[in-house]
């Protein structure tokens, strides 16, 4: 069963367990490729993570003159084939979301490949297995879908990548605010 | 057993070369389930897998948890033992020069011989932590009263959970830091959680407590800053630091006004509720908004939200526990269950959040000065028996209670205590007023220290022991449920580092004292042992074993015998550990912090920990990520009070108090209380923020007071120039 990466904002406590857990993946040379961003620090501990969204139709890869960056068959948009990468830094300006990152001493690309060498078997990327607040998830589609049943808000509107996110996405993200659409207990 | 919704069956991921080894987080007391990664030709742990497969935290970790295992092989390890020549150098990390074992032992056995035929056999202490397995605890309080025959022995956790085991001995007549197993918590409607900053300190309790307000039940969060757990619950109660006795009297006082309590329960489980009823009454919302700083409404509203819910969970940590009232705020809030009746069932009850690894397991057997194994008394003669059978000595050889872990260090100081064996602990970065401490141990004539790094403390010692990390030997620890867990060993020791149970036993062979310790050839050895001595007493572990440990996934104590499969929910049958069965509604006059802040101090100091460490920092300062993440400590002030002082973000500033000071970065939030001032405790020297603390002890649990005392900020600069 196909599962997917799913991000719920609301969660994230600022742990940065996902930035430590993407350096552990076998193959990422210790350097993460996530970020996570405090929101208003002098004003409060609001955090997010910001995750390659691996796009159907990513703009990294579109922007690549050496078609460095491939699509897997999973739709994990991967980080840049070494041999090929010539480290003109296309990607990291196409990328609407300022993902893949830029080794200047090796002079290539870097960035997320959704741990593709878990996720190609089904096993949940690093920083998903980690994330202790749920904020990272690894969802069936059914999953994704009963989520997205549950935080319907009263207003009618599902908080969700589509209006506001460039393109179709591999990755679901559920921006803050779920708890609105909640009923109390009592 | 105990899989619930968040359980899924997950595959681990095969590495070539790699096997993996089924264990848990060296660090605090969720003891995340974690495989290590071993390279099969190298035998070195090289790496971190999730454990999807523990019932309790299925994968997740914390970044601490992630990188714990880059402590095993790490350049700072000690590879052998150290001895320093030149007393002179005492606190610094410099005069230590490598020896053998053999001459570490034998200067050991001299001088400690030397020093208790000179001033007699209480001259010793030993001075341990609750980082570390059961059976190393067990064996310290025997090493202590067996070995070295002294009765000065005690433990960190007087600095951590003493105050929670006290509160719970009162209120309930035992102490397991949580009535119901975590797999419970998200699934139940309210839960109060007071001086916690879980997302930080136990983060991986995180999916559960917001699945709470998933499924439509609250959260309700008291602490003085807006942690990342305050800044999503339903309801923040924003005290000022050491007031949670008011306000805990002030909910309860609401809770009746208000008819959410259970007479029928009262009635027949409890004693002592109308004399609190009279107790509280004068906890009005008004009153207690004025000693505590929280708005009448809220706690009116937390009151409501408390009492309405069908099943509600009370949890507290160090902010309420660290206070010199510190047993009176854990009873007064446990009697929030006590007078709902929420707790001896699924999804209702009180918790403590564990602090140290095995903070629970480490104050059940014997490294509390006036503990023996089991949660034995020494004071009660007949649990001196049942333990001296197993040791094998006479009653009259027990030594009798000794003092806490700070009133030891007043000891040294006086010279009473001339030699500390030190171990797992690190007190010259962790114990409140540091001035002070770091005499103490400078004026002690001989001091062992056993860690697997130099840690600030070590530097005050004469011989360093190497100790292994958690990974390099077994045994189990109790987690922050009361479920006993199996530690596994993954690699050799490096160097010559050897666990302390082995150090102990060989020491207690040169002192002479072997007969008592030979037999101990294995951990397993001293797991049997230690079982055995619990057998009987009400933290009995006997039915414990290794193997239902493993089929279980773990064993709540108490566990009797071999058909016991433990007990995950605590008071099913409304029985608790008091004589008469009931539990006790506690009626606790209130009093303030032991310093208010006036005129020279006028702000309240309060410290507490960040995500990327762990206690002392002495292990994860040394992590890469880790101390990326956090390389130093920081004061948070609001940023109306930093204009005040006309202090900028990130500006170096000199905070002081009347026992210490030190420089600190100026963090502006306005996630923090006005009146307050935070600073994390991690660090040493003279970045440690315990050069600030005091030193007030609780009068039950002798817990200092770290969450509140009186401070003042002065620019850095200005001072230059006056
Ligand atoms: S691990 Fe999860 S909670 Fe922690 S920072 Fe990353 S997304 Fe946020
Ligand atoms: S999916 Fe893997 S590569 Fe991508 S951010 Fe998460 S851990 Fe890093
Ligand atoms: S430090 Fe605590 S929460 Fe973090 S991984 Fe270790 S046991 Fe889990």
């Amino acid at each position: 069963m196909k599962k997917r990466l799913y991000l719920e904002l609301e969660n994230c406590i600022g742990c940065r367990s996902c930035l430590a857990a993407c350096t552990q993946c076998g193959g990422h040379e210790e350097r993460n490729r996530n970020y996570v961003y405090d929101v208003n620090p002098l004003v409060n501990r609001q955090t997010m993570p910001l995750m390659c969204l691996h796009c159907e139709n990513p703009a990294c890869a579109r922007s690549c003159p050496a078609q460095a960056i491939q699509i897997h068959e999973t739709g994990a948009v991967l980080s840049a084939l070494v041999e090929k990468c010539i480290g003109c830094q296309n990607c990291t300006i196409a990328c609407p979301y300022g993902i893949p990152k830029f080794d200047q001493e090796q002079n290539i690309m870097y960035k997320c490949d959704l741990c593709i060498d878990r996720t190609k078997d089904g096993i949940p990327p690093m920083c998903a297995s980690v994330c202790p607040s749920n904020t990272l998830q690894w969802l069936t589609d059914e999953e994704i879908e009963n989520k997205k049943k549950q935080f319907n808000l009263d207003n009618g509107k599902w908080v969700t990548s589509m209006p506001y996110l460039e393109g179709e996405t591999n990755v679901k993200v559920n921006l803050p605010g779920i708890l609105q659409g909640i009923t109390k207990l009592f | 057993m105990q899989r619930d919704k968040f359980f899924k069956e997950i595959d681990n991921i095969n590495h070539p070369n790699e096997k993996l080894i089924k264990t848990h987080c060296s660090y605090c007391g969720m003891q995340c389930g974690i495989n290590l990664r071993v390279n099969t030709q190298t035998n070195k742990i090289i790496g971190v897998e999730p454990r999807y497969d523990w019932p309790v935290t299925v994968g997740k970790m914390c970044p601490k948890g992630v990188t714990a295992y880059q402590q095993t092989n790490h350049k700072d390890r000690l590879l052998k033992p150290l001895i320093r020549d030149d007393a002179s150098l005492k606190g610094t990390a410099e005069g230590f020069r490598e020896a053998s074992w053999e001459e570490a032992y034998d200067l050991i056995a001299k001088k400690f011989k030397e020093l208790q035929t000179e001033y007699g056999k209480d001259s010793l202490s030993v001075f341990s932590g609750v980082s570390m397995t059961n059976e190393k605890c067990y064996l310290t309080g025997k090493f202590a009263r067996v070995a070295l025959g002294t009765r000065y022995i005690d433990y960190n956790g007087r600095f951590c959970m003493s105050s929670a085991a006290g509160g719970f001995l009162r209120s309930f007549g035992v102490d397991r830091g949580s009535t119901l197993p975590w797999t419970d918590i998200h699934d139940t409607d309210c839960l109060f959680i007071a001086g916690s900053n879980t997302a930080e300190c136990h983060p991986t309790s995180m999916f559960r407590i917001w699945n709470v307000q998933e499924r439509g039940g609250y959260i309700i969060v008291v602490d003085p800053r807006e942690t990342p757990i305050a800044r999503r619950a339903d309801l923040h109660l924003d005290l000022q630091p050491g007031t949670d006795l008011a306000l805990a009297n002030g909910i309860v006082h609401q809770l009746i006004e208000m008819g959410y309590i259970d007479e029928e329960f009262i009635n027949k489980h409890t004693n002592g509720f109308e004399e609190t009823k009279e107790l509280v009454k004068e906890f009005t919302p008004e009153y207690t908004s004025m000693l505590t700083g929280v708005a009448p409404e809220k706690i009116i509203r937390a009151a409501e939200i408390y009492g309405k819910a069908p099943n509600a969970v009370v949890m507290f940590a160090r902010g309420v526990e660290q206070q010199h009232k510190g047993v009176d705020n854990v009873s007064a809030y446990t009697n929030m269950a006590l007078v709902t009746g929420n707790i001896g069932r699924p999804k209702a009850g009180v918790a403590t959040f564990t602090g140290q690894g095995n903070g629970q397991g480490g104050r059940e057997h014997g490294q509390k000065s006036d503990l023996l194994p089991g949660y034995r008394k020494i004071t009660n003669p007949k649990h001196v028996e049942e333990v001296c059978s197993v040791w094998g000595i006479t009653p009259e050889e027990m030594p009798k209670p000794g003092v806490s872990a700070y009133e030891m260090i007043e000891l040294m100081e006086q010279k009473t205590i001339r030699g500390l064996y030190l171990l797992c602990s690190n007190p010259a970065v962790s114990a409140p007023n540091q001035n002070y401490v770091r005499k103490a141990f400078k004026a002690l004539d001989f001091m062992v220290c056993s860690d697997f790094y130099l840690s600030e403390s070590a530097e005050f010692a004469d011989v360093i022991l190497p100790a292994v990390t958690w990974s390099e030997d077994e045994g189990t620890v109790t987690n922050i449920e009361g479920r006993i867990i199996k530690i596994n060993k993954a690699q050799e020791p490096v160097g010559e580092s050897k666990p302390d149970w082995q150090i102990q036993v060989e020491l207690a062979e040169r002192l002479g004292r072997g007969k008592y310790f030979t037999h101990l050839k294995t951990a397993k050895d001293v797991a049997d042992e230690f079982r055995l001595a619990t057998k009987g007493g009400y933290a009995d572990y006997y039915g414990a074993t290794w193997d239902k440990i493993d089929k279980q996934d773990g064993v709540f104590w108490p566990c009797k015998d071999e058909e016991d499969e433990g007990t995950p929910h605590m008071f099913l049958d409304k029985k608790f550990y008091h004589p008469d069965g009931k539990a006790k509604i506690c009626a606790l006059p209130y009093r303030p912090p032991a310093e208010e802040p006036c005129e020279k101090y006028p702000l309240r100091l309060t410290t507490g920990r960040v995500v990327y460490h762990y206690l002392s920092g002495n292990q994860t300062r040394r992590i890469p990520f880790l101390h990326d993440m956090c390389p130093e400590p920081f004061v948070e002030i609001h940023p109306e009070t930093a204009a005040t002082y006309n202090m900028e973000h990130e500006e170096r500033v000199r905070l002081f108090t009347r026992r210490g000071e030190a420089v600190y970065k100026v963090k502006i939030t306005e996630a923090i209380r006005k009146d307050t001032v935070f600073v994390p405790y991690h660090f040493g020297h003279e970045e440690s923020i315990n050069l600030l603390t005091i030193a007030a002890l609780d009068p039950i649990s002798r817990m200092p007071e770290f969450k509140a005392c009186a401070a003042q900020l002065e620019k850095v600069e200005l001072k230059k120039v006056q």
